[in-house]
């Protein structure tokens, strides 16, 4: 199975780079909330370390919402999703896949924004470097997996953005809360506080809606229109 | 005929309950605003208890594909969001009057925020159109993610930050039998009129099933 969701990423991914729209929409439209956002530091002011973890965050949030909308409707054309289904492939093989080929779109869009919160946000890393990374790949696992998930509710619909944003940014609240709060300790000079109790609850979300989604996904990914 | 004795006893249990709050029950320390609680409570657990209906409902439509399931998974989420939004108006009200503030960051107020949010977008997705019965599976995956979510929304706000008095909306050190009484009639009233309201709105939503089924046929006719 592991080698069908290789496939189903690696065949996403060619697409999305090639033609897709969605990397450069998630990239451009972060970049745009983080400079948007640097218009509220008062001048000779500072943005809190708290408020620069949101604003990563949340251009991260908008990202998922459109990467995973350009990754469903790939196969909106020409019904390739019917295709996939009848393939031998399992339609876990699917989920995996998107999953994997949204994190590595995710990952290279935060690739931008991190430094662009640097440069907009006026924010240094002063902890620990496993920490940020830890942070980015644990909440990054949590994003994709609902965002794996709940893109295939929208397919077919026209304002499917706007409509998964609306469905999706409540329920990453939990994973949203730890990023931005072990972002804010990375980005403080002052001494951090306690991260295990945030790294337990990423690692929480993550596998709690790991399992919903392998048990889920085969529902919402379906033929049916 | 059940929905009507449900709302004859939800009116007679409302108007007792009203009569419990002004005339029974003390005036608590902070005053006669404290009395907004009477109504707050349990507005909040029936809305959390619709919201519990909809992750069952949704569950046994997985299961058993039968579309009453999704209509009461319907009907609760409804309800859930307006018990919820009653709930956060009266909570409001209260706060403002009681801490000063309008809202402030407290574990459970901001799980009720949330998952009126997650169910306001869950009823919006019910309202798109798309066929039946794909509409129905979607709503039932996104029915039980949002439930499984609760607990970690909650533990998330916790984590973030609880300096506000948690211990004022419990009131359990400082509540007075008769406070106990007019809260348990509350409770017991809004249930009739949660399940009154319950129940009409899945026979609504049965009817307009049926009509649709029909309109359909007649097409193909």
């Amino acid at each position: 199975m592991l080698k069908r969701s290789a496939a189903m990423a690696a065949k996403d991914l060619r697409l999305s780079i090639s033609g897709g729209q969605g990397l450069v929409q998630a990239v451009l439209l972060g970049l745009l909330l983080i400079f948007l956002f640097s218009l509220s530091k008062p001048l000779g002011g500072v943005i809190t370390p708290q408020a620069a973890g949101a604003i990563f965050w949340l251009a991260s949030a908008f990202g998922l919402v459109l990467v995973f909308n350009d990754l469903f409707a790939i196969e909106e054309a020409n019904g390739a999703r019917v295709g996939i289904l009848s393939s031998p492939a399992p339609v876990h093989a699917v989920w995996v896949g998107k999953g994997l080929a949204g994190l590595c779109l995710l990952l290279v869009s935060q690739l931008v924004f991190l430094p662009a919160t640097a440069a907009f946000l006026g924010q240094n890393v002063y902890g620990p470097w496993w920490l940020l990374l830890a942070t980015l790949i644990g909440a990054d696992i949590g994003l994709v997996v609902i965002g794996a998930l709940l893109g295939a509710l929208s397919q077919g619909q026209a304002a499917r953005e706007s409509l998964l944003s609306v469905i999706v940014f409540p329920l990453l609240l939990p994973v949203l809360l730890a990023g931005i709060t072990l972002f804010a300790m990375c980005f403080s000079p002052e001494p951090m506080g306690e991260p295990d109790s945030w790294l337990g609850l990423i690692l929480a979300f993550d596998a709690l809606f790991a399992g919903a989604g392998l048990f889920l996904f085969p529902f919402v990914y379906s033929g049916e229109e | 005929m059940m929905v009507k004795i449900l709302a004859a006893a939800a009116a007679v249990a409302l108007l007792a309950h009203q009569y419990m709050i002004w005339f029974y029950a003390p005036v608590a320390q902070s005053g006669p605003v404290q009395k907004i609680f009477y109504m707050h409570l349990p507005c909040s657990w029936w809305a959390l208890a619709s919201f519990f209906v909809v992750f069952v409902s949704s569950l046994l439509y997985l299961f058993r594909r039968d579309p009453a399931y999704d209509r009461a998974a319907g009907a609760a989420a409804e309800l859930g969001v307006l018990f919820a939004t009653l709930s956060l108006i009266t909570g409001s009200v209260w706060a403002r009057a009681e801490w000063g503030h309008w809202w402030v960051w407290d574990p459970k107020l901001t799980t009720s925020l949330i998952m009126w949010y997650v169910y306001a977008g869950y009823l919006v997705l019910r309202s798109t159109p798309m066929g039946r019965e794909r509409k129905a599976l979607v709503c039932a995956v996104l029915g039980i993610v949002a439930f499984l979510d609760v607990p970690l929304v909650f533990f998330a706000a916790k984590l973030w930050g609880s300096a506000h008095p948690d211990g004022v909306a419990r009131e359990s050190s400082g509540m007075a039998p008769r406070m106990w009484h007019t809260i348990f009639t509350g409770l017991a009233a809004f249930g009739l009129v949660w399940g009154a309201m319950l129940l009409t709105r899945v026979r609504q939503l049965a009817t307009l099933a049926r009509l649709e089924a029909m309109l359909v046929w007649d097409e193909e006719a």
